[in-house]
């Protein structure tokens, strides 16, 4: 028998897999695909405090082996999503992670404190790093005061497991990762999407309408991983690794490079029971190299 | 919905760029009624990375039928499938067209928009009068003569921008005369975004219960993503894929 279970300190995962924010709606939307007892956890689309409609399409453009998305975080808010957490909570008992999301710091710690007092809720991960709100993408993971005095405010004001999710679109992770850390989080999560762009030839005009989107897929994944074995060395939190993962073996890999566990992104659209596969492959892999715990691989990169 | 590795039976090329393939699915023949569409895997490798959504042409338990034209890397890709490939297919995706009875309904299709109108048809025809209008660039873009002729028609309006078949001009030039001539009672249209603008204009106030079925940049084709989005009339978004792909043509914001 193989243990597939992941300690984050705050929590134990049955299995490292989580889908990730905006590619998994409300978890509700899987039900007829498979289970979600079998996950680990999973992250709901990031929610600000009103609805939001979303960037005007065009929203997406592929790439080779990539998806660039300027979706615009189009949601409910935060009351209706109340709402869906009930109901989904009904469903499954895997841990519901909110995706704090937030114009101004206000409005991160009015969404954080919502969702603090729900039951049916175990974490709360803050969307730091979102980098397609506004033109030029700045965003507060870009800044490591602003990281640090945002997580700051968070913790004092919530109780939850907190995770703050980076952004790869820094000079140097380890000093923003540091920053959460020292502000409160209880764990990193990281790489949001890379920004990038697209132009089209025909029109002479850049593809989508606020210039830079965010870059996800296996494309990013050696990008990533390098960003996850940076925040791994430099914070004592676990950290969670995202960026391209489609298989079980990219979990594993992840994971012997230091993440805890890890979120199955941009896979979740393209093949909507990915993360069955990608959990009964990690089974399959941890059999043949002879393990019977991610602790034994975890971290364990020999260099 | 369902996602299954499914079986090419057949891949016929039409001419120079259009195909038609069948596809065995006892699962998504069976469920799929006019209107819905289907997400296709046309590479096992990441590259193209997406599914590419494609309308349900015919169904005829166990098999579906797929019609393309190879725009892009993802068709060409498609159009090399050979009979017993397997190819992995999402579906069936999207809502569809109520059911009618004792209507007289106008198609309208502007090339590859014929795929979910010849569907209505093969379905509509039995309890309702159907008035078919197919126009396309020039002859080799208006295929399935054949299909379509065999279908139970009360009349038949073809163009094409040429002249090289039917009657030259725009698949829209008449479609207020025919309306206003057979006494339609419904429309129901499909081709590229021009049209349905020129559409509009001609027939929105004209008294017709109009639907459309509209084509999108999709990403996953189940309604995660948010990529498929269209603004309503009172500036909303929907999602083309979850909440359409058929539409009340006045719902649109054109």
């Amino acid at each position: 028998m193989v243990d597939l279970s992941t300690d984050l300190g705050f929590i134990k995962l049955k299995n490292p897999v989580i889908t990730a924010s905006g590619t998994f709606g409300y978890g509700e939307e899987f039900q007829d695909f498979f289970n979600l007892d079998i996950l680990g956890a999973f992250v709901l689309k990031g929610i600000y405090k009103n609805p939001k409609s979303g960037n005007s399409p065009p929203r997406i453009h592929e790439t080779a082996s990539g998806l660039l998305n300027s979706i615009g975080l189009p949601g409910p808010g935060a009351k209706e999503l109340q709402k869906i957490v009930k109901r989904i909570h009904r469903l499954t008992k895997t841990p519901i992670i909110i995706n704090v999301c937030g114009e101004s710091d206000e409005e991160y710690i009015e969404v954080a404190e919502i969702f603090d007092k729900m039951d049916e809720v175990t974490m709360l991960e803050l969307n730091i790093s979102c980098p397609n709100i506004k033109r030029g993408g700045k965003c507060p993971a870009q800044d490591e005061k602003h990281t640090y005095k945002l997580v700051n405010q968070i913790k004092h004001n919530t109780s939850k497991p907190l995770i703050v999710k980076l952004s790869p679109n820094v000079n140097d992770i380890s000093s923003i990762a540091i920053s959460a850390e020292q502000g409160g989080a209880d764990c990193i999560s990281l790489v949001n999407t890379f920004l990038g762009m697209a132009v089209d030839l025909d029109s002479k005009r850049p593809v989508f309408k606020n210039l830079f989107a965010g870059l996800s897929g296996p494309a990013i994944k050696p990008l990533a991983l390098k960003l996850v074995w940076e925040t791994v060395q430099s914070v004592h939190i676990p950290v969670i690794g995202i960026g391209g993962i489609t298989s079980g073996r990219d979990v594993m890999e992840f994971i012997l490079t230091g993440a805890s566990a890890v979120q199955i992104g941009t896979i979740n659209i393209v093949e909507p029971k990915a993360s069955v596969r990608i959990i009964k492959e990690i089974k399959d892999i941890m059999k043949k190299l002879n393990i019977e715990s991610l602790d034994e691989i975890k971290g364990k990169l020999k260099i | 919905m369902k996602e299954q590795r499914c079986f090419v039976k057949e891949n016929k090329k039409i001419n120079e760029n259009y195909f038609l393939m069948k596809i065995k699915s006892e699962y998504i023949s069976k469920n799929s009624k006019p209107g819905n569409f289907v997400m296709v895997n046309v590479s096992e490798t990441f590259d193209p990375l997406l599914k590419r959504p494609f309308g349900i042409f015919k169904s005829e338990p166990p098999f579906i039928w797929l019609y393309f034209e190879v725009v892009g890397k993802g068709t060409k890709l498609l159009s090399n499938f050979k009979k017993n490939d397997k190819i992995s297919i999402l579906g069936p995706l999207g809502n569809s067209l109520p059911e009618f009875k004792n209507k007289k309904i106008l198609m309208i299709a502007g090339g590859r928009g014929i795929v979910p109108i010849f569907y209505s048809i093969h379905t509509y025809s039995q309890h309702n009068d159907i008035f078919l209008v197919y126009g396309a660039k020039s002859e080799k873009d208006l295929n399935l003569y054949e299909e379509i002729k065999s279908k139970k028609l009360k009349k038949l309006f073809l163009y094409t921008d040429n002249g090289s078949v039917g009657k030259k001009g725009l698949v829209t030039s008449d479609v207020k005369n025919i309306i206003n001539n057979n006494k339609v009672d419904i429309t129901i249209s499909c081709g590229p975004e021009p049209m349905f603008k020129t559409l509009v204009k001609k027939i929105e106030h004209i008294g017709t219960e109009n639907y459309i079925s509209m084509e999108a940049l999709m990403g996953c084709g189940f309604g995660i993503c948010h990529s498929c989005a269209k603004k309503t009339k009172n500036n909303n978004y929907k999602q083309v894929c979850t909440d359409g792909p058929i539409f009340k043509m006045e719902d649109i914001k054109w």
